[in-house]
């Protein structure tokens, strides 16, 4: 039951329970426990007061036109117009413009970063001196861990105009003619945002890679393998479940985080150049870049991505936390 | 403190652990509980801890039935497998955290520590952690937690498999003799049934969850009455031979395709009076090398076990265990002539698996 | 018996009865192979980028520039990737023949770099897209105007007409020098047309002539960037062939690091010197120096918006409330949900799993309404409504809370049951098992939840920015980003000094517990350590 030694152990796991985990379900489900409940209930309050109740409002914020000009915190004042904003954003060219911003934005930083690059970083840093391979692998964490706003600050300043800019002084000494920023803005706002996240997939995959069991890999080494025989034809074949874990989990975090494009581009420059969707709706209801602040119709936007990330997240936690979930308590309430 | 259990039910879903299991642990006695992995005795044990709640059946401490008694409310003292100690506890606060708990007095928390861990002999490593422990030192203070607080009833979950052999040997005879000294009853869980036999006074043989037999430890050896105890418990195991047997005169003749078996015991005619097919059971210890012997064969396997060798026979296509003593030299390809202690057979019905000798 | 026989069987098989090609041809073979491999990954990589995504991407309205520069990159590393090829295929002869290891690795890039110039001949559009416009003529300076010193032959310019010493003296009517005409055929897109003045002879008249891409220089400029090139590739693929294959990961590494590296050094650099011209401190007339210390003075001094150490209380209210909070509440609700049974049990898991993924910014817009509401309440509503430190330390805590749920849950499974069951026999009851037993078995969990918290309350941003107005309780990044968004010139040798001064306890935690770090942002796909 409980016997995976190491992290990874669990996770690799996890993966193989979903598909051939069918325990017995336990019939009896337990009694009303009032000590459980305790135990539960601060988590459940902040659940009901900030998940559930704002799931429930903006679907319904969504159906009025809320705007700051007849703005009002009590629901029951609001105008009810049906589905009126999501005609209205279906048949928006701007809001066609930012889904496929979005789909590129999601899947151009996935395929670069947070899977191709994490999957480069952790192969390579699983080849080298286990030291120096920790050092850095902890230098790929300071992105995540540094403010948004110190991070922009600094990538603003590397792509600055020169001679102020890192990136054109560089340039500036190999002859190179200088870049702007808003030239090269995808670009960027892609590599500040894998940079940050393509921790997450490092850190996954080469906990998965280092578990790999050695005598597996001294078999190979036996039998002659090369480095990257072995990794083709060993590893990559047992990063199948991390890495559609990885995938999974970074295209709702990817399609839903929006910060560090707030705080680099603000969507710009010029109309919607790099807007995402879930910056969009934040934009019309709570950022008054628009003068006047649509809670309705930025409620639209949002409900789009809730219910994606609703069923995303059903989704792909069934998959892989089955198995968390069948585990059953071993001591009972009497 | 006696401890009944009547029709004792437990299943986890559609997995049944325990079925209808009664019994009754006399105040002051020592039972173990023995079956293999997964026969349900832990559940039992645990059922009586207060941990699983029965899913049916009665458990009666004296007089007071305990289904839904806490844990903490039934007085009793558990030593785990894991001996389960709080690490972050030195070995005193471990001993004294149920009479922390009880609302014991400092004065007096250390008093009963104290006296509680020199029964124990770890008296002077109160003030170590439990990781600074050789695992025989952390079984002690296990059992010294278990018993400072003056239990009615004992429980150990297998306390002895983390130990090393001599380890073993050494803690089987201290946790006897301190039980027989204390009078405290006890319920051991075990699946060594080495330890079983030579600590309780009775043990109950589970298997899938059924109670296979309760009885001491000499009956269970002498007089088993179900072929699962017969080949279970014994170590090296008993032969188990299929057998027609037929009175011939006043001598029975056990025969099968490869061995014909003259003997005269009562136990052999009451086998005779079972026609058809037998099951007989013979202890390696029961059978010896004997020049004129009924029984004849190679000797497959020797395994030397110090004082004697345990030699594998076989006889056609059966095979027999016997003990022999070391100086015989045999060697395996040998061809040996064995003879079988007619007084200590046992027979089985091979249909019910039930003693056809003792019911 | 038999076993002799099957053994050897194989061995028989290989010993060589057919003529064997010498090594250095199987080796050239070799890099033939996997040269072409190379190419037709890169070129079909750069094909799906520049011809296939950027066109679908531009046909639905997605201004990006990424595809086109990343399949101009894939093209430009053909080259270089072959030679590197070429170095490491030689590697698996360098040890026995290093000799024939080498002359086969320098004949093979001599082959390559040959063929990229037939290439490159073949296709001169593909060289020319990145050359520069050109007219395809060498001018000089005279004093009636630009006087042509030669012409390529064949070129437009001299079907057009153009000779060699005709003197252009204006483009329309715009008269020109030779610094303007050649800044005016850089600058302009190429296939411009230029309607030239030209004077001849006294006579004068007018030739159009459009702009194309320099083809490679003529001559001897050629020749000394065919060498140039020779030799680049010539040491690209000495590199492939001899420097130490275990270096390789620690190089790339380190490239793929720079930019983080670079970003963080200039942070420190910028916060010690008056200004910074990319890494170098410079002081205000452009010249290196100007290191300085008064960047620090926002440490003392109170400025328009406030002292510092009033955003940095902030900061730390909320990072400390939210780590407390979180804490508490997550261990308490992981511990219900791994060690207790109850009616429900596995509705609030599958509850907790939809929440561990669920994308909470999403949940903004409501969580608005929901804060204005709870500031209404009576007595704690002063607390915990909208633009107070208790409002938003609560969608904090919220936010963070399925994430730490999990982590915890995780940590809690792991937990010996026999521990928590001779708790109770002890006499304990869940609370405290709980508190007495449990929670001191996973302090390694609390100290990852702990940091964790402390790291996300002590950055936040969009939740702070949003929910609170003006300075009162504006935490150091929100205040970094109002210094930032300022009209006047920003000052940003004082922001990232302010910026380095946020980061202290980041990097303080980051050179203690890397560790924990590393397991934590793992997303609380593990939990157990």
């Amino acid at each position: 039951m409980h016997c995976a030694p190491t992290a990874t152990g669990t996770f690799l796991g996890m993966g193989m329970a979903a598909v051939t985990t069918t325990q017995s379900k336990r019939t009896s489900s337990g009694r009303p426990n009032l000590t459980a409940y305790l135990f539960l209930m601060p988590a459940v309050v902040l659940v009901v007061l900030f998940f559930l109740i704002p799931t429930i409002l903006v679907l319904y914020i969504s159906m009025t036109n809320l705007t700051s000009a007849n703005f009002t915190a009590d629901i029951a004042q609001m105008e009810f117009i049906g589905f009126a904003n999501f005609t209205t954003l279906f048949n928006d060219q701007f809001a066609q413009k930012i889904l496929f911003n979005t789909l590129f934005y999601v899947l151009v930083t996935m395929a670069i970063f947070n899977v191709g690059a994490s999957l480069f970083v952790s192969l390579l840093t699983t080849h080298i001196n286990r030291r120096a391979s920790f050092v850095f692998r902890a230098l790929w964490l300071l992105p995540r861990i540094t403010a948004g706003t110190v991070y922009i600050m600094m990538w603003r300043r590397m792509i600055a105009d020169p001679p102020f800019g890192i990136l054109n002084q560089a340039l500036g000494a190999v002859g190179g003619t200088p870049i702007t920023g808003s030239e090269y803005v995808w670009t960027f706002v892609v590599i500040v945002n894998g940079m940050i996240g393509m921790s997450f997939g490092m850190v996954i995959f080469t906990a998965a890679i280092e578990s790999i069991s050695k005598d597996i890999m001294n078999a190979a080494l036996v039998d002659g393998s090369t480095m990257l025989q072995r990794i083709r034809y060993i590893i990559l074949p047992l990063l199948r479940w991390p890495l559609l874990f990885v995938i999974s989990y970074q295209t709702l975090s990817l399609l839903t985080s929006y910060e560090q494009i707030l705080l680099l581009t603000n969507g710009g420059p010029g109309l919607y150049q790099t807007e995402v969707w879930a910056l969009t709706a934040y934009h019309r209801a709570l950022s008054n870049y628009f003068g006047n602040a649509q809670w309705g119709y930025g409620s639209a936007f949002a409900v789009v991505l809730v219910v994606i990330g609703v069923l995303l997240a059903a989704l792909y936690m069934r998959v892989f936390r089955f198995r968390d979930l069948v585990a059953e308590p071993k001591i009972e309430t009497l | 403190m006696k401890v009944d259990i009547e029709q004792l039910n437990k299943s986890f879903g559609t997995v049944v652990a325990v079925h209808d299991l009664n019994l009754d642990i006399r105040a002051g006695e020592f039972v173990a509980f023995l079956g293999p992995s997964g026969c349900g005795k832990t559940t039992t044990l645990l059922m009586i801890a207060g941990i699983y709640k029965p899913t049916g059946g009665v458990i009666r401490f004296g007089e007071r039935v305990v289904n839904t008694v806490q844990p903490r409310d039934r007085n009793i003292g558990m030593v785990f497998q894991s001996y389960a100690l709080y690490p972050h506890m030195s070995v005193f606060e471990n001993i004294a955290y149920p009479l922390k708990l009880k609302g014991v007095s400092k004065d007096e928390q250390r008093v009963r520590v104290q006296r509680s861990a020199d029964v124990m002999g770890i008296g002077d490593l109160l003030h170590r952690r439990p990781g600074q422990l050789s695992g025989g030192q952390q079984q002690r203070v296990a059992l010294g937690r278990a018993l400072v607080k003056e239990p009615d009833v004992l429980l150990f979950d297998e306390p002895l498999s983390n130990l090393d052999a001599r380890l073993r040997l050494t803690m089987r005879g201290e946790i006897k003799a301190l039980q027989k000294r204390l009078g405290i009853t006890s319920i051991y869980v075990t699946h060594d049934q080495v330890e079983a036999l030579t600590m309780a006074d009775r043990i109950a043989v589970m298997n899938e969850g059924l109670l296979e037999a309760y009885d001491t430890p000499d009956d269970l050896y002498d007089h088993p009455k179900t072929l699962f105890i017969a080949s279970f418990v014994g170590n090296p195991p008993m032969n188990i031979l299929p057998i027609q047997a037929a009175l011939e005169g006043d001598a029975v003749i056990l025969q099968n395709d490869a061995l014909r078996l003259p003997v005269r015991s009562e136990r052999a005619l009451k086998a005779a009076q079972q026609h058809g097919d037998l099951l007989m059971g013979v202890r390696p210890e029961d059978v010896t090398l004997s020049a004129d012997g009924a029984l004849c064969g190679e000797v497959f396997v020797v395994e030397p076990l110090g004082r004697e060798d345990m030699i594998d026979v076989r006889i056609g296509q059966h095979r027999l265990a016997a003990l022999v003593t070391t100086e015989k030299r045999i060697r395996a390809g040998n061809r040996v002539r064995l003879d079988i202690n007619a007084d200590k057979l046992q027979f089985f019905d091979p249909a019910s698996k039930r003693s056809i000798l003792w019911t | 018996m038999n076993v002799d026989e099957t053994l050897s069987a194989p061995l028989a098989d290989l010993s060589p009865t057919t003529v064997v090609p010498p090594p250095w041809l199987k080796m050239l073979i070799q890099i033939a192979r996997n040269c072409l491999v190379v190419t037709v990954i890169l070129a079909l990589l750069a094909l799906v980028f520049g011809s296939i995504l950027r066109p679908a991407l531009e046909a639905v309205n997605v201004n990006e520039e990424l595809t086109a520069l990343l399949s101009w990159l894939l093209i430009a590393a053909i080259p270089p990737a072959l030679y590197l090829t070429v170095g490491f295929t030689a590697r698996t002869l360098r040890n026995a023949h290093p000799a024939r290891a080498l002359v086969v690795a320098l004949l093979a890039a001599t082959l390559v770099y040959g063929a990229t110039l037939l290439w490159n001949a073949a296709f001169p559009a593909a060289q020319a897209a990145q050359g520069q416009p050109s007219l395809e003529m060498t001018f000089a300076q005279a004093d009636s105007g630009v006087v042509i010193e030669s012409i390529v032959a064949g070129s437009a310019a001299e079907q057009a007409g153009l000779r060699v010493g005709d003197v252009i003296t204006a483009i329309r009517r715009e008269s020109i020098d030779l610094a303007a005409l050649q800044s005016r055929i850089e600058e302009e897109p190429l296939g411009t047309p230029f309607r030239l003045r030209v004077q001849r002879d006294g006579e004068e008249f007018q030739v159009t002539v459009n702009s194309i891409a320099s083809a490679t220089g003529a001559g001897n400029a050629a020749l000394s960037r065919a060498a140039a090139g020779r030799a680049v590739a010539l040491v690209v693929t000495a590199v492939g062939l001899l420097v130490p294959f275990n270096w390789l990961p620690y190089l790339l590494l380190g490239v793929t690091l720079l930019p983080l590296l670079l970003g963080y050094t200039w942070l420190i650099v910028a916060t010690f010197s008056q200004e910074t011209h990319g890494l170098l401190p410079v002081d205000s007339t452009g010249s290196l120096g100007g290191l300085t210390l008064s960047n620090w003075d926002f440490l003392t001094e109170v400025s328009r918006r406030g002292s510092v150490w009033t955003y940095t209380l902030n900061s730390f209210a909320i990072a400390v409330i939210m780590t407390a909070a979180l804490l508490v509440l997550c261990s308490m609700a992981a511990y219900a949900l791994s060690r207790m049974e109850f009616r429900g049990r596995r509705l609030f898991l599958s509850f907790t799993l939809i929440l561990h993924g669920f994308p909470a910014v999403t949940l903004l817009i409501p969580i608005y309404l929901v804060l204005l509401n709870l500031g209404a309440l009576p007595i704690i509503g002063e607390y915990i409504g909208f633009n107070t430190l208790g409002g938003i330390a609560l969608v904090e805590i919220a936010f963070g809370m399925p994430f730490g749920v999990w982590l915890m849950k995780g940590f809690f499974d792991n937990i010996s049951w026999d521990m928590e069951r001779s708790a109770l026999i002890d006499g304990a009851n869940r609370w405290r098992t709980f508190w007495e037993i449990i929670l001191p078995q996973i302090r390694p969990g609390l100290f990852a939840l702990g940091i964790f918290s402390f790291v996300g309350g002590w950055n936040t941003y969009l939740i702070p920015a949003t929910f609170s107005t003006g300075t009162r309780i504006a935490n150091l990044p929100v205040y970094i980003q109002q210094l930032l968004g300022e009209t006047n010139p920003i000052n940003w040798n004082e922001i990232a000094a302010i910026g380095l001064f946020q980061m202290i306890p980041i990097l303080i935690l980051f050179v203690f517990a890397q560790e924990y770090l590393l397991n934590i942002y793992s997303g609380g796909s593990k939990g157990s350590s």
